[in-house]
């Protein structure tokens, strides 16, 4: 009897072993329908900052904000011979202590045919990337803005034609790619490009020289002012890479207002630049470093201006800051920045874990946001997210301004 | 008088019958890749606690140095991209939308395999042959990096005689550390004339108790052409596949 266990056990055992490192390939042959896609949990409190501009300008009347939301992204492909229809859709829910929301949008819905590698054609909504910063992207003149404090998050694209030719050399330059694009804008279609009835022209001419990425972007007048730039990337080392972006931007408006209220808009153009590095030490952490000069932007004296108003006990001032207040709203509307992140792999012998420490800070008005947070992927298909934010700032600066002083986040997400 | 010239000649001939080093890389590398390939495989990393992470993994190469990897599982990953262009290699990632430039050492799967394990060019495109040695019946090839980019300074390559495939590899820092032991075992024949081993086994004492595998499910011949191999193509890399 004890024989007969002894061997069933070897047999278990040797079975074991045999199943332990095999592989079906044929589990993963290719499928003309393929489907994918996550569902996220999010839960995340705000400290809320009641000196603040923006908390006044919000109208806010409360220490703390808790808010819980919950996301479907929904990835899907069909393919038939040269032509494959990719979506990528989104839905939203999200509760808080003021207000309930949802939404549904499609970030991606395009037609694609690729004859050949070296040549694909598009159509439809697609987000197109352009540029080399981590942080920002000055040169990306056909997407919606990136968000420095999340820069992995989807954004939606823009309806649009666009077509990809690649060509490869021997030699120092091994490879030429050429992008060009068409984006109608009109009332009912990509309005938030800029102004209607317009068909507007870019194009993107991308070269692979020396081991060095280099694109040269542009963007025709039209819905936007004309605007060019250039970017580029290469490792000086193996674990050492830099970057680089520099924009002009034609003719761009710009509103502001002065601390009498008066609102007035210049007309100019304008540079932006970015120079960055990413750096990989002995013990794994990665450093991105990044300056940016948003040409764009406002300077100390208008931010404070403005950030003043939105203070003032004047309603009439108040209501002037607030009419105005979209343009200083939008996520770093200064003029100079450092982006600074450290992220360390896998420290104290636990893999799949991720700890990171990410500063962004106004040089001008030297206020700073602080963003602590650790990640968990070593579950299949569950990424664990705890993130915390700490803002500083002077009064009217623009963190010591922001509606919230600190933020707590924990997000769970779920792949399949 | 004709024993010993017929010694004689042997003698002369014999350098030229035995295989130099450079030419045993060489075969080694077309033994384990033929120059133009598409291929199948799954990455197990092993903890000491003995749970597991699997990847699926796509891989095109073309030539000496052109590589590109897409991860099929799992899901949290599909859709990944990696590409290797000599000493330059990039990521991208389906909802960042863009590539990235990422280095040798790090690791696209975490574990013990690093991005230049997974994403492998010929020994010969990095690696010079700085001594052979026989060692029982496998041959023993020390190699030494062409360049400071390359991930690991120095290579002893046991290399069976028979076969001209690779039995095991220990990778060395410049230091003289050994970062990693590779073990090349179950050699299957996938067809087409592809007979190499079928799983690769890393162990390194810098991750003491863990454990890496590589299992090839497939490869086969295919020939690509060039622009495959480029950051505007990367996206579309899944649409190679038949």
């Amino acid at each position: 009897m004890k024989r007969i266990f002894a061997l069933c056990a070897c047999l278990i055992a040797g079975m074991a072993q045999a199943e332990e490192f095999s592989f079906d390939s044929s589990a993963f042959e290719k499928k003309p329908f393929e489907f994918g896609g996550y569902l996220e949990l999010k839960a995340d409190r705000a400290w809320l900052n009641p000196s603040g501009s923006f908390y006044k300008l919000n109208g806010l009347d409360r220490g703390t904000l808790d808010r819980n939301t919950a996301t479907l992204k929904l990835n899907a492909k069909f393919t038939q011979g040269i032509a494959s229809l990719n979506l990528r859709g989104a839905a939203e829910a999200r509760r808080d202590d003021l207000a309930r929301e949802r939404n549904e949008r499609f970030d991606e819905a395009y037609v694609s045919l690729k004859p050949d590698p070296s040549f694909t054609l598009d159509i439809g909504k697609i987000a197109l990337k352009w540029g080399k910063g981590y942080a920002w992207n000055p040169v990306g003149f056909v997407e919606r803005p990136k968000d420095p404090n999340d820069v992995e998050l989807a954004r939606e694209g823009f309806t649009m034609v666009t077509a990809d030719f690649i060509r490869n050399f021997d030699g120092d330059l091994k490879t030429v790619a050429f992008t060009p694009v068409l984006i109608p804008v009109g009332s009912g279609h990509n309005s938030d490009f800029g102004q209607p009835n317009h068909i507007n022209a870019a194009a993107k001419l991308y070269l692979f020289y020396k081991d060095t990425d280099i694109d040269f972007t542009w963007l025709g007048s039209g819905s936007r002012t004309a605007r060019f730039g250039v970017d580029f990337s290469r490792n000086l080392t193996s674990n050492f890479e830099i970057h680089g972006e520099w924009a002009r931007i034609r003719d761009f408006e710009q509103r502001s207002i002065d601390a009498a209220g008066n609102v007035s808009a210049t007309t100019r153009d304008v540079t932006s630049a970015l120079v960055g590095l990413r750096y990989l030490t002995e013990n794994d952490t990665t450093w991105i470093a990044e300056f940016f000069r948003n040409g764009t932007g406002y300077t100390e004296s208008q931010l404070a201006d403005f950030l003043s108003l939105a203070d003032s006990t004047n309603p009439a001032l108040f209501s002037k800051a607030r009419q105005i207040s979209p343009s200083y709203a939008r996520a770093n509307a200064g003029r100079d920045y450092l982006y600074l992140r450290a992220s360390q792999k896998e420290p104290f012998d636990i893999v799949y874990f991720t700890p990171s420490l990410t500063l962004i800070a106004n040089l001008a008005d030297k206020s700073w946001s602080l963003t602590p947070e650790l990640l968990y992927t070593g579950i299949t298909n569950l990424d664990l997210r705890l993130r915390a934010s700490w803002l500083h700032g002077d009064a009217y600066s623009e963190f010591g301004e922001k509606q919230n002083k600190r933020r707590l986040e924990l997000l769970a997400r779920f792949y399949f | 008088m004709k024993k010993v010239f017929a010694w004689l000649l042997c003698l002369c001939a014999l350098p030229a019958l035995a295989l130099d080093g450079l030419e045993i890389l060489k075969k080694v590398d077309r033994n384990l890749e033929p120059e133009s390939s598409e291929s199948l495989r799954k990455l197990i990393n092993v903890e000491p606690n003995g749970q597991k992470k699997e990847f699926v993994l796509y891989t095109v190469r073309k030539g000496r140095d052109q590589v590109v990897g897409l991860f099929l599982a799992p899901e949290s990953d599909k859709g990944r991209a990696t590409l290797r262009q000599g000493d330059n290699m990039w990521l991208y990632i389906p909802e960042v939308g863009k590539p990235m430039r990422i280095t040798s050492m790090q690791s696209v799967t975490g574990g013990v395999f690093n991005n230049a394990d997974i994403l492998r060019i010929d020994y010969t495109a990095e690696y010079n042959v700085e001594a052979l040695a026989e060692d029982r019946d496998q041959h023993l090839l020390t190699l030494k990096a062409k360049t400071g980019e390359v991930a690991y300074d120095k290579l002893k390559m046991w290399v069976d005689r028979k076969a001209l495939l690779p039995v095991t590899i220990e990778c060395y820092a410049a230091s003289g550390m050994l970062i990693k032991t590779l073990h090349f075992k179950d050699v299957k024949d996938f067809g087409g004339g592809i007979r190499r081993p079928a799983t690769i086994e890393t162990d390194s004492p810098l991750y003491k108790g863990y454990k890496s595998v590589m299992i090839y499910g497939q490869i086969k011949k295919r020939e690509f052409q060039d622009e495959v191999f480029t950051l505007n193509y990367l996206p579309r890399v899944g649409d190679l596949r038949k």
